[in-house]
């Protein structure tokens, strides 16, 4: 029924046009299949939970310029005048926010002797209070949230507690539970950290680091001059409070700048946008080659088959039904189009090693080319169907009039 | 005859106006989606310090011991830049770094602004040829002898005093009364290659005062701070003795020659550094770079735009063979024709040009709309991703790259048709009229 052995030598003797048609649809398929992948690797990065409550946390920065302030007290009253403010959950100070883009970072030493000292993985540092916990709205697993007593006024060698995320505590000390292990920020021995608890996913501020999912919040009170704060408020209070909280705490002390508002929400999209902008231009790529290949389809085969009228009107003469013409002409096009795809697969991949080696992208995996070759069969079918309806529709007795 | 031919190619777009939209559109989202690309790429490479350029090096030192980084900071150590600011070979030089504080001026009713301060050297200004709108850089004697002199940039100016002449005048930075010397005219260099590890298209800072008042003001670092051992370096007296990197050091050698002194006095200078007990890494050495091996270096442009660049063009080729395929569609069709116009005596050549200028205009078409689409997509990003202006203004130099490409990409894609078409053979055609 499908007469493959005569369109395929038909295909052969016609040179130039379905060669055309072949290299479009090789270079379409090596293209679109590595762009979407990049697109789906870009979003998968972006779909990566933070474990914070990020709808109803925001930040901001505070510089007291005025030397005379006794720092640690007036943040004492700072935090408590922010706590009090209608709408307000928790608030902490804090040495770095989430997904930011910037922050603290350490590589703490693990061990309890030289012999089995050893590098935990490089981690984020959050400097916080007993409400860092209920701010991030980050889930307690294992252990105990710190406690308002325990919050050490600087860092000394012994008495520091800590928490940590399960990523961190799972690479650091696997197969056994990490609460009450220490830490040390530091050499072995200097500024220990004691685990009371472990948190189920705390991100860190860098996420093109591998190392994104490594957190510690250490209960170490920070006073510098400048700071930053996070607070954690009822959803659609942002803009109220970020009016209120300078006003407030201006009245208290009018030499300092208190500004850099942000939501979690702005951060998010502030840190993944380069990952956004290369996912949307890719999308638009492969949406517009989409077309153009299609579009380029349609036109060759509209023109093959205006050729062939006379051709349409022997074979019909011949007793070729309509649906054998469209067939024949269909037939003829996925031959093109598998070949294509099979070559620009194949073409993909190598490509998509060429990417892999110069820049860093993981490497592509063979779903991509072949989701794309069904793509094409679809658009090929589309745009073969209606150009060749049309040609089937000729009465034979006009079409080979001249013959 | 080019006018004639024009003329024909009109004709006989209008006459196959579908095929002939296609091909415009197929190669106008082509140049459209290759300028935006390369025009990303392209701004986001520029070299800002244009011929001065190779005169300008960064110089970073490998300090750190042994098993710790495996290549050159960007940035160098407090204790570095300051001996080798003794240095007599470079026309120019000068440390620096990123700190921050709350302006304020005599104005009552001007509330504090916060924003980010430059801690540099009077060679700063004309080693970045930074202009000026009033006064100038403050005494080089000041580098030694410390004052508490600033410039400020033109927006500040703006800001503070209304825009007029502020020299003389008082601004407090942290409550410290400084003396402006002088206004920079509107100065931010994209990207700002002076200091690429802090934001590389972030816009210069707008406050720049003495590196000589660093340890008596002790200055807060805003930039990236990197140690290579555990130090304690909370208070700027302890960072300052500390091998923390957290300076950017650029020098000015007027030649070649320059530098290999230059180079070889700085690797003098760790051999006396090593006598301490510091440089003591086998790999302990100098390295110099001039601006455009130092955006490399520190990949300002980002791979993402190079891969874009790559797929872009690919791209184009696609819409190439598009544009090739129904060319011959096109041209083919009109064989006929084209039979009666050889027999009547038109040479090969003849018809050969003639579908070569209908090609053109195609391309030429095509590259207008492209640049249209081109402008379109990148005001898009421009507001979607709250991108750069520096990123996103349409280059000047793509409205002659753009029509460039479109018209020479079609034209290497109608040879083959137009050579089909004009070597047919015209008794076959003129048989059957």
């Amino acid at each position: 029924m499908l007469q493959i052995k005569p369109i395929l030598s038909m295909l052969l003797r016609s040179k130039s046009s379905p060669l055309l048609l072949l290299l479009q649809i090789i270079l379409s398929v090596a293209i679109v299949a590595n762009a979407s992948f990049i697109i789906h690797e870009r979003l998968a990065l972006m779909d990566r939970d933070s474990g914070v409550v990020e709808q109803e946390v925001f930040d901001f920065t505070m510089y007291s310029f005025d030397p005379s302030v006794d720092l640690v007290q007036q943040q004492h009253k700072d935090l408590q005048l922010i706590r009090d403010l209608p709408g307000v959950k928790s608030a902490t100070f804090s040495s770095m926010t989430p997904l930011s883009g910037g922050g603290w970072s350490s590589s703490f030493t693990i061990g309890t002797s030289e012999e089995d000292e050893r590098s935990a993985p490089n981690s984020a540092m959050y400097y916080g209070d007993e409400q860092m916990v209920d701010t991030l709205g980050v889930k307690l697993i294992e252990g105990r949230n710190l406690r308002p007593e325990e919050i050490l006024p600087t860092f000394t060698d012994s008495g520091v507690k800590g928490i940590v995320s399960k990523a961190f505590a799972d690479q650091a000390f696997p197969d056994e539970s990490a609460v009450g292990k220490v830490i040390y920020n530091g050499n072995l021995g200097e500024e220990a950290i004691e685990i009371i608890g472990v948190v189920e996913r705390l991100q860190g501020a860098w996420v093109n680091s591998d190392n994104l999912e490594y957190s510690v919040i250490i209960g170490v009170e920070l006073t510098n001059a400048f700071m930053r704060y996070l607070v954690r408020a009822e959803e659609g209070t942002f803009t109220r409070l970020k009016e209120q909280i300078p006003e407030v705490l201006h009245k208290d002390q009018k030499n300092r700048v208190i500004q850099n508002f942000t939501t979690l929400t702005e951060h998010r999209t502030s840190v993944y946008r380069d990952h956004e902008l290369m996912a949307s231009v890719l999308s638009l790529m492969v949406v517009l080659l989409l077309l153009i290949t299609s579009l380029g389809l349609t036109g060759m085969v509209m023109f093959n088959i205006e050729r062939r009228t006379k051709q349409i009107g022997t074979r019909r003469a011949l007793g070729a039904t309509k649906r054998d013409v469209v067939s024949l002409f269909l037939v003829e096009n996925y031959i093109i189009c598998l070949v294509g795809g099979v070559v620009g697969g194949l073409l993909a991949i190598a490509l998509g090693q060429q990417l892999m080696q110069h820049y860093d992208l993981p490497q592509l995996e063979w779903q991509y080319p072949l989701a794309t070759i069904v793509g094409l069969v679809i658009v090929t079918t589309l745009a073969v169907v209606f150009p060749a309806t049309k040609a089937a529709k000729i009465s034979p007795a006009i079409a080979t009039r001249s013959v | 005859m080019f006018f004639y031919y024009l003329d024909l190619a009109c004709r006989s777009i209008k006459k196959t106006p579908f095929l002939s939209v296609l091909m415009v559109l197929a190669i106008s989202i082509g140049i459209g989606i290759t300028i935006t690309t390369l025009n990303i790429y392209k701004m986001a490479s520029v070299n800002p310090a244009g011929e001065r350029s190779d005169k300008l090096f960064a110089v970073q030192l490998w300090s750190q011991g042994e098993d710790s980084w495996d290549e050159f900071n960007p940035q160098i150590t407090y204790q570095d830049s300051f001996n080798l600011r003794r240095g007599d070979i470079p026309v120019r030089q000068t440390p620096m770094f990123r700190t921050g504080g709350a302006i304020q001026t005599d104005n009552p009713d001007l509330a504090p602004i916060l924003e980010g301060v430059r801690v540099t050297d009077s060679d700063f200004f004309s080693l970045f040829s930074v202009p000026f709108l009033y006064g100038q850089a403050w005494d080089k004697s000041v580098d030694q002898q410390a004052k508490y002199e600033v410039v400020i940039n033109a927006d500040l100016n703006q800001q503070l005093f209304g825009g007029e002449n502020s020299v003389g005048r008082t601004l407090y930075i942290n409550r410290k009364p400084y003396k402006v010397v002088g206004v920079v005219d509107h100065w931010s260099p994209k990207p700002k290659y002076y200091d690429v590890n802090n934001g590389a298209f972030n816009d210069s800072e707008q406050v720049f005062v003495p590196f000589s008042l660093t340890p008596i003001e002790e200055y807060q670092s805003w930039g990236n701070n990197q140690g290579w051992k555990h130090e304690d370096t909370r208070t700027v007296a302890a960072k300052i003795v500390s091998e923390q990197h957290w300076l950017q050091y650029w020098v000015e050698l007027k030649d070649q020659h320059d530098v290999e002194l230059y180079t070889a006095w700085v690797r003098s200078y760790i051999e006396q550094q090593q006598a301490p007990g510091r440089f003591n890494s086998p790999n302990a050495d100098v390295q110099i770079m001039d601006v455009a091996d130092w955006l490399i270096e520190n990949q300002v442009v980002a791979e993402d735009n190079k891969v874009l660049v790559g797929l872009s063009a690919l791209f184009l080729v696609v819409c190439l063979v598009n544009m090739l395929g129904l060319l011959l569609a096109k041209f083919l069709k009109r064989a006929p024709e084209v039979g009666v116009r050889r027999a009547i005596g038109a040479s090969r050549a003849q018809i050969f040009s003639q579908h070569m200028v209908e090609v053109g205009l195609i391309g030429f078409c095509g590259g207008i709309i492209g640049l249209l689409w081109a402008w379109g997509a990148l005001s898009l990003l421009a507001a979607k991703f709250e991108l750069e202006q520096a990123l996103t203004s349409l280059d000047m130099s793509m409205w002659l790259v753009a029509p460039t490409i479109a018209i020479s990409a079609a034209l290497v894609a109608g040879i083959y048709p137009a050579w089909r078409v004009c070597s047919t053979n015209p008794s076959i055609y003129l048989k059957s009229q």
